[in-house]
């Protein structure tokens, strides 16, 4: 009996040591990728607009990874091994704010050597409050910390505001390459300013100017700087369900607006969305937070001024502009 | 006449302890009250167990009513009433008169339904054990003896020609246990079920079985109760006090 | 808000129509579930179906045909827990937590090698009892024909294997196959209804109806109805609240069932007393 039992024993902990070696070799691999850009400004993006701009800035000069895999929801993100040790060997950290990545502080404090530089890309930026029930009525965030509508990157200034915060991190990081830096910086908040520029152009003289959306509140700045209402479905929380008398508010406001269009958001599921459109009898347009892109979009290099010209594209289909 | 109800030849039974039955080899006849008695972890319920196919047997054959136990698939024959140790859930919420429907099943074929009948045949059945006014009482609400005598009557309700009880009466007080009894000795002469129970109550089996088989792994006695307490080989196990106490309380 | 102004909308129709449906077969099947220490199958077995749906999204399919890869998948683990429960020593709870969290590393690992989603899995995966399409009434109510069908076929086995496998077994009942349908269906049910209403509405429509009918039930026949009668009632309660007070609809049908089951609990303890005696 004693014979069967330790022979059992022993198979089971040969398994497990061959386990542990194939464990072992898998992640090896990974070493040796993380060695080519040695040197390099290394920078670690939680979100695709942060991302996008420290791309932009450091262009050929250094290394920018988006910390977000694609397709995943922003607001609620767990980090891989991998991912903290990325991170332990870059040089700047650059996230949005607290209440966007609410998991971002605990993420560096996990990290063991602090070698890096944390940059909170969204601390000069004007706040607004989020509408908690989505009803639209947009506030400056004076009082309430935990209704700011973190999505500040939708609001062209504020995108300028952050590449300027991300900007000066990057130059405090790696000095030797700040005219490069300052360069790329300019060009590209020019380039906010052209696309700030044709929103308010292709927004200027539209039927509706109320904007109806079927997902969790994100287009708060958007609406505020163009001068449009916003009425979204859900609040801020992307995981909040929305109750049934807010589904039927819904319906009720696209029916009284006359609107031909409801707007969806990206990446998550789109069924409620299509509900409603379909219950009030208009069509679906989509709309991109641009928190995070799909893995087609991330392949195809899909840039943020980019997907904000989609969506001034749909806008105008959505809210039957008149181009001047 | 009578004729073969269970017989077991050469059979072996082992867990992966070890083997808990060796060699058993008896024959049931028809009518028999058989007692199987023995110590604690003598194989007496993997026995039975091996019989209505709830263990593996893996020597030797058995076979019930002529069919090898492999086979066997006449339920409706067979009445079984197993330990009652913790067996049920107490907020189990089937009520006496469900649980003793069931025991109906094994004579009906897909889709079993249960019909009028069938309910009168479920209180005839309580009225005779004298439980009719447990009938409609949850099953978890009763004491160790009525659930006994309820399981009881599911495992006869069915009209069963063979009825197996393993230790039915483990958890009753002395007086339960003995009234206990007294209902399976009536129910073996009145009705001619043949009865196959295990227990570890020696002395007060033998008043009522008309048999007595007694294990130790290996089938170490099979005879009438007169014949084992003259058996020398169990005034040896025994010793010739307790036999004489086991025996003479009659 | 006007209650009948409610049911002019079409998606509150459908909500209760597919709604109650599949509170009837949950509720029904919970019992059952309850009684054999597998009320968490429900969670488990959604764990499972995310694992499935990162292998359906890595070959490439999407919402229908993944269920082509999701179906068998949960209908073979639904049968792995009942094979560990009898085969493994284990109990219920522990083969459900084992099957659990390998469905749900399966789903993480799979994803985290795949490199990324088009789409966050989970708001696939998940309905909500608000966005139910015309055709997915269809499926709740084919659903609830297959799963009412066969439990009255199989009641009294179901009920005799619930109370005691063994003594179900020498009444020739094939206590397998009853096992094996009791989880198959309760598998279809969790995969096709979490689609539709969403998992924590599934899970808890498993258990609390249950729950709350084995404080008061006085006979089983009994405890499947009162069961059956909270699952519906609640779902239909739930839409109408959700309605007035402007709350989620899932969750305010697993409040209320939760106050059911509080009204039982305190009722069975008022009334104990007499009882026992």
């Amino acid at each position: 009996m004693t014979g069967i039992h330790s022979q059992r024993i022993t198979t089971y902990f040969i398994c497990f040591t061959l386990m542990l070696l194939v464990v072992q070799g898998c992640s090896r691999s990974n070493d040796i990728q993380a060695k080519n850009d040695k040197g390099k400004l290394q920078v670690v993006a939680t979100l695709f607009p942060i991302y996008d701009f420290t791309r932009t800035i450091v262009g050929n000069r250094g290394g920018v990874s988006l910390l977000l895999p694609p397709g995943s929801d922003p607001h609620s993100f767990e980090p891989k091994p991998d991912d903290i040790m990325r991170i332990g060997r870059s040089s700047l950290f650059i996230y949005t704010n607290p209440s966007m990545e609410p998991w971002a502080a605990r993420i560096i404090k996990g990290v063991d050597h602090k070698k890096f530089e944390v940059i909170e890309s969204g601390t000069k930026v004007q706040y607004l409050k989020a509408a908690n029930d989505g009803d639209g009525h947009v506030h400056n965030a004076h009082d309430g910390a935990e209704k700011i509508d973190p999505h500040i990157w939708l609001d062209f200034d504020n995108a300028a505001i952050m590449v300027d915060s991300i900007l000066a991190g990057c130059v405090s990081a790696d000095p030797a390459n700040a005219g490069y830096y300052v360069k790329n910086a300019t060009a590209l908040k020019k380039a906010l300013l052209d696309l700030d520029t044709r929103y308010r152009e292709g927004l200027a003289l539209c039927e509706t100017r109320t904007l109806l959306h079927g997902g969790h509140f994100t287009f708060g700045y958007l609406a505020h700087r163009y001068g449009l209402s916003y009425r979204s479905l859900s609040g801020v929380s992307s995981e909040s369900e929305p109750s049934a008398a807010a589904m039927a508010n819904m319906v009720r406001l696209i029916r009284q607006s006359g609107a031909h269009y409801l707007f969806a958001e990206e990446l998550l599921s789109p069924r409620i969305t299509e509900i409603l459109a379909a219950e009030a009898g208009v069509a679906i347009l989509k709309l991109h937070g641009a928190h995070n892109l799909s893995r087609e979009d991330f392949q195809r290099g899909a840039t943020f001024i980019g997907l904000m010209d989609e969506n001034l594209a749909n806008l105008k289909k959505g809210l039957a502009c008149r181009t001047k | 006449m009578s004729h073969e109800v269970v017989r077991v030849e050469r059979l072996g039974v082992s867990y992966r302890v070890g083997q808990v039955l060796e060699d058993i080899s008896f024959s049931i006849e028809a009518g028999d009250y058989v007692g199987i008695v023995g110590p604690n972890g003598s194989g007496k319920s993997s026995l039975v167990r091996a019989l209505i196919g709830l263990c593996t047997i893996c020597s030797g054959s058995a076979s019930l009513f002529g069919v090898p136990c492999s086979r066997f698939d006449e339920w409706g024959r067979i009445g079984y009433l197993p330990q009652n140790l913790g067996m049920y859930n107490p907020v189990f919420p089937a009520t006496v008169a469900e649980t003793v429907a069931l025991g109906l099943l094994s004579r009906k074929r897909f889709p079993r339904r249960l019909n009028r009948h069938d309910h009168e045949t479920v209180e005839r059945m309580l009225e005779e054990l004298g439980v009719s006014d447990l009938k409609s009482k949850l099953i978890g609400e009763l004491s160790g003896g009525q659930q006994q005598r309820v399981l009881l009557a599911r495992a006869l309700v069915n009209e069963p020609e063979l009825l197996i009880l393993d230790e039915p009466t483990a958890a009753l007080d002395p007086e339960t246990r003995e009234r206990f009894y007294r209902i399976i000795a009536d129910i073996n002469r009145t009705r001619g079920v043949t009865v196959l129970l295990v227990t570890h109550d020696t002395g007060a089996i033998g008043q009522h079985a008309s048999k007595m088989l007694y294990l130790d792994k290996r089938l170490l006695f099979f005879g009438s109760f007169d014949e084992f307490c003259l058996s020398p080989e169990m005034s040896e196990l025994f010793g010739e006090h307790s036999q004489h106490i086991m025996c003479h309380r009659h | 808000m006007d209650l009948v102004e409610i049911l002019t909308y079409g998606f509150i129709q459908r909500a209760l129509v597919a709604g109650t449906l599949i509170a009837l077969l949950c509720s029904v099947l919970g019992v059952f579930l309850v009684l054999r220490r597998m009320s968490l199958i429900g969670d488990g077995l959604a764990h499972v179906t995310f694992g499935s749906a990162a292998i359906a999204l890595a070959l490439k399919l999407y919402s229908a045909s993944a269920l082509l890869v999701s179906l068998p998948i949960v209908l073979l683990s639904s049968l792995g827990i009942l094979k560990l429960t009898e085969k493994a020593r284990l109990s219920g709870d522990a083969a459900i937590g084992i099957v659990s969290s390998v469905g749900i590393s399966a789903g993480i690992i799979l994803a985290s090698v795949g490199g990324g989603y088009n789409v966050d899995l989970l708001s696939y995966l998940f309905g909500n009892i608000l966005s139910i399409t015309q055709e997915e009434v269809f499926i709740a109510a084919g659903l609830f024909c297959i799963v009412m069908v066969l439990m009255l076929l199989f009641y009294h086995e179901l009920l005799a294997v619930t109370l005691s496998e063994e003594m179900a077994r020498v009444s020739g009942i094939r206590t397998n196959l009853i096992s094996a349908v009791l989880v198959l269906l309760t598998a279809l049910s969790v995969v096709l209804a979490m689609k539709l209403v969403g998992i924590m509405l599934i899970s808890s429509l498993l258990i609390l109806p249950a729950a709350s009918a084995l404080q008061l039930a006085r006979s089983f026949k009994a405890c499947v109805c009162m069961s059956a009668i909270q699952g519906c009632s609640s779902v239909i309660a739930g839409i109408f609240v959700s309605f007035v007070t402007n709350l989620p609809t899932s969750a305010t049908v697993v409040l209320l069932n939760l106050a059911c089951f509080g009204c039982a609990f305190l009722a069975r303890y008022l009334l104990d007393p007499k009882r026992s005696n």
